[in-house]
């Protein structure tokens, strides 16, 4: 029994031992503690940092899809969904002052760069800065964002004037702190986006990534926001375009059909034009705005020269550079209707050739005296001024969700009596309309869209 | 589909969604984001004036000016408190959501405070050393009479007000990489509190269990801790407007808000939260 009591005694010593030496001591745990809070610490920092060079990439973008029914019988499909855009922003600003922006449209079938830019803002006054690579043209509505538009496309003439809205090259901003005013002035290699055909009808301007010509556009636009009191604000200003194109004919005719000038090869066709815009701002019945852009000036086409044709000692006549003088505008209405809801409507006109009116065209026409080696040159469809009249309809299931129905009526200036100018068109099944739309008349191109705009 | 038929739609489509939506009525519901700096303030404000304005609910919640301003922007908050002016690209924003400029509401006044630990030797500091603190060209706390130790940096996230008007009139350049940037001017405080070498700032309001170091304009100027009668008479140098933003001009509830706390018995409220009225 003593033998039993003592291995006994013996076995809770131990097991007494034991215990006490595996306990830690309060000053133990805590060091444990400490240990596990440093090393979190430290780990946290390291996060953080990583944290902060993701901070510094912003990532935006916006995708439209609709449906669009055309009325214009030469339309064909006259219905369709389509994506209008897919666009990603990538925004990285590595240090204050220094900024990349890369945007990439996914639209089906094409993936192209819309924005590819750096811009360098200067670190002192913080009122310069320098933009270089692919950009937006400055002017109100093209740098007006087609996910913020109040109408399903830009205006006629700005469509015209600056199509892709984007060009290559470099501006300087001025945007001094405290005074309301703006100022940029752009170095534009000026043929982005624009068709230039040779004598087969290949289009010589396909390099996106390089000028045409040595010649550079310079585009300057100054703004200034005055402040109405409690009525609102109006922000005005004006811009102007000064560039030119290779010549790649001999003669430039006129937009009269009876000036021509004699060129060089490479001689410069001047391109010139100047826009005053104003927009209202109205703190009335929950914010109304009054927006317009006024431009006129002189554009240009360039033409081509006469060239022998394939295995015949017989000349294809070329065909002149043409200027026009051109006029347009734009006026918006806009008036928000509750916190979800916007109404709007444009009415915006542009008018081609200022030369010559509706009532000459077809006979307005430039004659050549040596019909093989210059193209006689007829006025046309292209000369003929359009003027829209869209209404839009919008709302907002939140900040990121936008539907809108938009209808545009399109009116064509009419020639002079009909039959003057037609054009055929074939119909869904397959049937020719011969002189099916006749220019005399306004040719019904109503437009309806119904969008849904998700952006991010 | 004959056109006169979509013409139709489209006019019927518009005129309804203009009859249907132009007369909304405003339900008197008051939802306010933003400014950290005004926070405690602004649910000060909400809890006094629902008390006698039962009929009133009015949601206040933080987050910083950044984002109080972007909900202001998206439709997320009738008022957007600040503790900065809005900039010109939210204004830009602003115009093209709802076509409007905004109505600025100046409510308060604030000297922006910088906070030490109680045994800093250093009492006070010039604005063009606090900025060379926190740009981190003064690293050591010797430099500016203070003892031989590093000097750690508290301040805010750029989505801040404070971070913006700080480093705008203060820092006038980057923040120091080291700087540790804390979610909300309480944090600032704590984090203060808790470190004999850090420096921090922040509202007035907040400036609790720490020492209030004197700024001085510069080298040849008093230094001054923000108070009353130093922010009136122009003499504090880091001094600020708070403000309240809304889409458009106030009308029925919120407008009724908005003049109480523009009223004497708002204003007492500011006094009260460690703010400056600001007549």
């Amino acid at each position: 029994m003593k033998r039993i009591s003592l291995i006994a005694l013996v076995f809770v010593s131990v097991l007494f031992f034991k215990a006490n030496a595996q306990e830690p001591t309060t000053d133990e745990k805590l060091t444990e503690v400490n240990d596990k809070i440093n090393g979190l610490t430290e780990r946290l920092a390291n996060d953080e940092a990583d944290l902060f060079k993701l901070t510094k990439i912003k990532v935006s973008g916006y995708m439209q899809a609709q449906y669009q029914y055309f009325e214009n019988p030469s339309v064909q499909p006259n219905n369709y969904f389509s994506l209008r855009r897919a666009r990603v922003k990538f925004t990285y600003e590595m240090i204050d002052g220094v900024k990349f922006v890369l945007t990439p449209e996914f639209v089906p079938g094409n993936l192209s760069v819309k924005d590819a830019y750096v811009v360098l803002n200067d670190r002192w006054s913080k009122a310069f800065s320098i933009w270089a690579g692919k950009f937006n043209r400055p002017n109100y509505e093209v740098e007006y964002s087609s996910s913020s538009r109040e109408l399903a496309e830009r205006s006629t003439i700005i469509r015209t004037l600056y199509p892709g809205e984007r060009a290559i090259g470099a501006k300087l901003e001025y945007n001094p702190l405290n005074v309301p005013f703006h100022f940029q002035l752009a170095l534009l290699n000026g043929a982005d986006g624009i068709t230039i055909n040779n004598a087969s009808g290949t289009n010589l301007n396909t390099t996106e990534n390089k000028d045409f010509d040595n010649y550079k556009d310079i585009m300057v636009r100054a703004t200034y926001n005055l402040q109405l009191g409690n009525f609102g604000g109006l922000d005005f200003g004006a811009h102007g375009y000064f560039g030119s194109y290779k010549s790649n004919a001999l003669k430039t005719l006129s937009s009269n059909y009876t000036t021509i000038e004699d060129v060089k090869f490479g001689d410069a066709v001047k391109r010139n034009w100047a826009g005053g815009e104003f927009q209202l701002f109205a703190d009335i019945l929950g914010g109304l705005s009054v927006k317009g852009e006024y431009i006129a000036g002189k554009n240009a086409s360039i033409g081509y020269s006469p060239v022998a044709a394939v295995g015949t000692t017989a000349a294809i006549p070329g065909v002149a550079n043409f200027q026009n003088k051109f006029a347009g505008y734009y006026l918006y209405f806009i008036k928000n209707l509750g916190k979800k809801n916007q109404f709007a409507f444009r009415y915006d006109y542009y008018d081609p050739n200022t030369d010559i009116t509706g009532k000459d065209v077809t006979i307005a026409k430039y004659t050549s005296a040596d019909a093989t080696t210059l193209k006689s040159r007829v006025s046309g469809k292209s000369d003929l001024a359009t003027s829209t009249f869209g209404l839009a309809l919008h709302h907002y299931f939140d900040d990121n969700l936008r539907i809108s129905l938009n209808y545009d009526i399109v009116q064509n200036e009419k020639v002079g009596s009909a039959g003057l100018l037609t054009e055929d068109y074939t119909k869904a099944d397959g049937t020719k309309v011969i002189k099916g739309l006749d220019y005399s008349n306004v040719i019904n191109q109503n437009l309806l869209t119904l969008r849904i705009q998700a952006k991010f | 589909m004959k056109s006169f038929n979509i013409k139709k739609f489209a006019v019927v489509a518009i005129l309804l969604g203009m009859v249907g939506f132009a007369f909304a009525p405003a339900a008197d519901r008051i939802t306010v984001k933003g400014s950290d700096t005004l926070v405690i303030l602004a649910q000060k404000w909400a809890e006094v004036y629902m008390k006698s304005n039962p009929n009133t609910a009015i949601q206040v919640t933080g987050g910083g000016s950044g984002t109080g301003i972007s909900a202001l922007i998206n439709g997320a908050t009738d008022v957007a408190n600040a503790s900065r002016k809005m900039k010109p690209s939210e204004r830009e924003k602003l115009k093209a959501r709802y076509n409007t400029l905004g109505v600025e509401v100046a409510c308060a006044k604030d000297g922006i405070t910088v906070y030490l630990h109680p045994s800093n030797k250093v009492t006070e500091l010039s604005v063009k050393q606090l900025g060379e603190i926190y740009k981190g060209n003064i690293k050591n706390w010797k430099e500016v009479g203070g003892a031989d130790a590093d000097i750690r940096l508290y301040g805010r996230e750029n989505s801040s007000g404070t971070y913006v008007f700080f480093q705008e009139n203060v820092v006038k350049g980057d923040y120091a990489p080291n700087c540790q940037t804390l979610p909300g001017t309480a944090a600032v405080v704590n984090a203060v509190k808790k470190d004999v070498n850090g420096i921090g700032y922040g509202g007035a309001a907040y400036a609790e269990g720490i020492e209030i170091c004197k700024v001085k304009k510069d080298d040849n100027s008093p230094a001054y801790v923000a108070s009353a009668e130093t922010i009136k008479n122009n003499q504090y140098p880091i001094t600020r407007y708070l403000y309240m933003y809304l889409k458009n001009k106030p009308t029925g509830a919120l407008k009724s808000y908005i003049d109480w706390i523009l009223s004497p018995e708002g204003q007492k409220l500011v006094v009260e939260a460690g703010y400056f009225p600001i007549k």
